[in-house]
């Protein structure tokens, strides 16, 4: 299997979406007066910002999403744009939100829905207003998400997410449950060539310059800034999984500082869903 | 004469700048190398407008001056985010530190940040002859005689490094900025003079991309030693066609400017481009190049 073939399972582009419905469902999200919310704190740098159209208690500003019959949010009826085409594709959702990744805004390497029940769902991603220094970085992969398609990311991968330098990126997010509906639209997944940029290996000297930089920076007392320079990895190099979570950990013992490794430690199994 | 109520409204006309201003402050605060932190210029004076830039001076101590200045570039960009590395800046006035130019976008909008970062034990000098709004006074521990004199040999050499075309390409983006708020504002003389400056920069660029070892200074003998190549003379007309245009550019004039550059490096020196690609894609985007 090559690589591509092996990455159409990590994520995939579905159906197009017409490209005059994308820039009135990007207007009804630039201009809405959405409650944005920071949930999942310790998944994020700060700048990602989720409302919800469909929750579970029909609530835009609930946002911690979780198996459930998804309802309607007062924020859906004012975008009928986006309500039309979420009619029009008549999944089974489970949680539908805009998320909005800020300049200079991350997604650390992490893995989704381990809290959740055992059942088949997908995520699908429909972007609505992006840029090229926006990207998902999976399986040592940079996947630019253009706008255009529908987009399905199997989140129990290792991924992460940034928006470097902005402008704002702007995705429509939809969970839902395998239905037969779902299975059409997965009927044909692909993943053009183009969309795709394998990222460049780490070699050790490499890894040992950034954490001498990162030393550096914290010996100056940017200690959290070391560490997110170091999280930032995940987006330039293909890393071995939960690399950037044992770069820090080292930086912190070279620093002394043993309870902070002990501490990074834990939030690359946590982040990461690591049982062992 | 009644109490008028008017907080409200000066916190509704503050400089939009503030949140920024605010931000980095924080970012440069955390330091415990950093003893003095100060706002000169506009908002320093209290005439800044939407377009005026942000303007630092950051003391350090001097034992630890050269590592604050070689992690600035990480640290903009990890905690600013900061479009490029900075531009060492020719244009701030020689104060005893190093002067320092990032892009920052902010509020979907590209601001220009300017960091003077100059050894703790300079700044009572510095304080002395310039204007500027104190906003962190931390007494430095005690500098050693060696510390600053180390930290002075530091700044001279940090100035005298030659600039590589990487440097000069960012100079180029840089003053396209500043040149565009000259425009807006109506600052013609301030305009040519950065206009100059940014031909200066191509005409280095090409000497740095083509004639690293030149003995000749400034802008002689270019065709000598540059036009006896095609790359060369096509250089050489990107040149010609800079200092053709008008003394004093409109908005269009800097972005052909920006694109011809973008193309003389793409020429002359591709490797210069390397990692920047992002960067200069969301430069034109934030710049409506595209």
């Amino acid at each position: 299997m090559d690589t591509l073939t092996a990455l159409t399972g990590q994520i995939a582009q579905l159906d197009a979406v017409n490209s005059a419905q994308v820039e009135r469902m990007r207007h009804e999200a630039l201009t809405a007066q959405a409650p944005w919310k920071a949930e999942y704190s310790a998944y994020q740098s700060g700048g990602w910002w989720t409302t919800s159209l469909m929750s579970a208690s029909g609530d835009a500003a609930d946002v911690t999403i979780g198996d459930c019959a998804a309802r309607p949010t007062v924020l859906l009826a004012q975008m009928p744009t986006i309500a039309a085409l979420l009619a029009e594709l008549g999944l089974n959702y489970m949680w539908v939100r805009l998320a909005r990744l800020e300049a200079n805004a991350f997604l650390w390497e992490h893995r989704d829905y381990d809290e959740l029940d055992q059942v088949e769902r997908h995520r699908l991603h429909i972007p609505l207003h992006t840029n090229t220094s926006a990207f998902l970085v999976t399986g040592g992969t940079k996947v630019h998400m253009a706008g255009g398609r529908i987009w399905r990311l199997t989140p129990t991968y290792a991924h992460g997410v940034c928006n470097l330098l902005g402008p704002d990126r702007i995705h429509l997010i939809a969970d839902v449950y395998a239905d037969d509906a779902y299975r059409r639209l997965a009927r044909r997944p692909s993943l053009h060539p183009g969309a795709v940029e394998p990222l460049p290996a780490a070699n050790r000297s490499m890894l040992t310059e950034r954490l001498q930089a990162a030393r550096g920076m914290a010996d100056l007392g940017y200690t959290e800034a070391a560490e997110r320079m170091l999280l930032r990895l995940f987006y330039t190099y293909a890393l071995p999984e939960g690399a950037v979570y044992d770069l820090i950990a080292e930086l912190h013992t070279s620093l002394g500082d043993e309870e902070a490794a002990t501490r990074w430690t834990s939030a690359k199994r946590r982040l990461l869903a690591l049982t062992a | 004469m009644p109490a008028l109520q008017l907080s409200e409204l000066a916190h509704a006309n503050r400089p939009t700048q503030l949140p920024l201003l605010s931000k980095l402050a924080d970012i440069l605060a955390t330091s415990p190398a950093v003893t003095h932190l100060m706002v000169r210029g506009s908002l320093a004076h209290g005439t800044a407008d939407r377009l005026s830039d942000l303007d630092f001076v950051v003391g350090v101590h001097d034992a630890q001056f050269p590592a604050f200045v070689e992690a600035l570039d990480d640290l903009m960009s990890v905690e600013a985010g900061a479009l490029l590395p900075g531009w060492r800046d020719t244009i701030v006035a020689a104060l005893g530190g190093v002067g320092m130019v990032f892009l920052v976008p902010d509020e979907g909008h590209l601001h220009q940040i300017d960091l003077y970062l100059v050894p703790a034990s300079r700044i009572p000098r510095l304080r002395a002859t310039v204007a500027t709004a104190l906003l962190l006074d931390r007494e430095p521990s005690p500098v050693t005689a060696e510390e600053a004199a180390m930290a002075e040999r530091f700044v001279v050499e940090f100035l005298a490094r030659p600039r590589t075309c990487t440097e000069l390409l960012i100079e180029h983006l840089v003053l396209a900025v500043l040149l565009h708020k000259r425009i807006k504002r109506g600052q013609q003389f301030v305009a040519y003079s950065e206009w100059h400056r940014l031909h200066t920069a191509t005409k280095d660029l090409i000497k740095t991309a083509l004639a690293p070892t030149s003995r000749f200074w400034g802008w002689y003998q270019l065709r000598e030693e540059i036009a006896v190549t095609p790359i060369g003379r096509a250089c050489l007309g990107d040149l010609e066609a800079a200092i053709s245009g008008p003394a004093i550019p409109m908005a269009t004039d800097v972005d052909a400017a920006i694109e011809r550059m973008l193309a003389l490096v793409e020429r002359a020196c591709p490797d210069a481009l390397s990692g920047l690609g992002t960067a200069i894609a969301a430069y034109r985007s934030y710049q409506e190049l595209v």
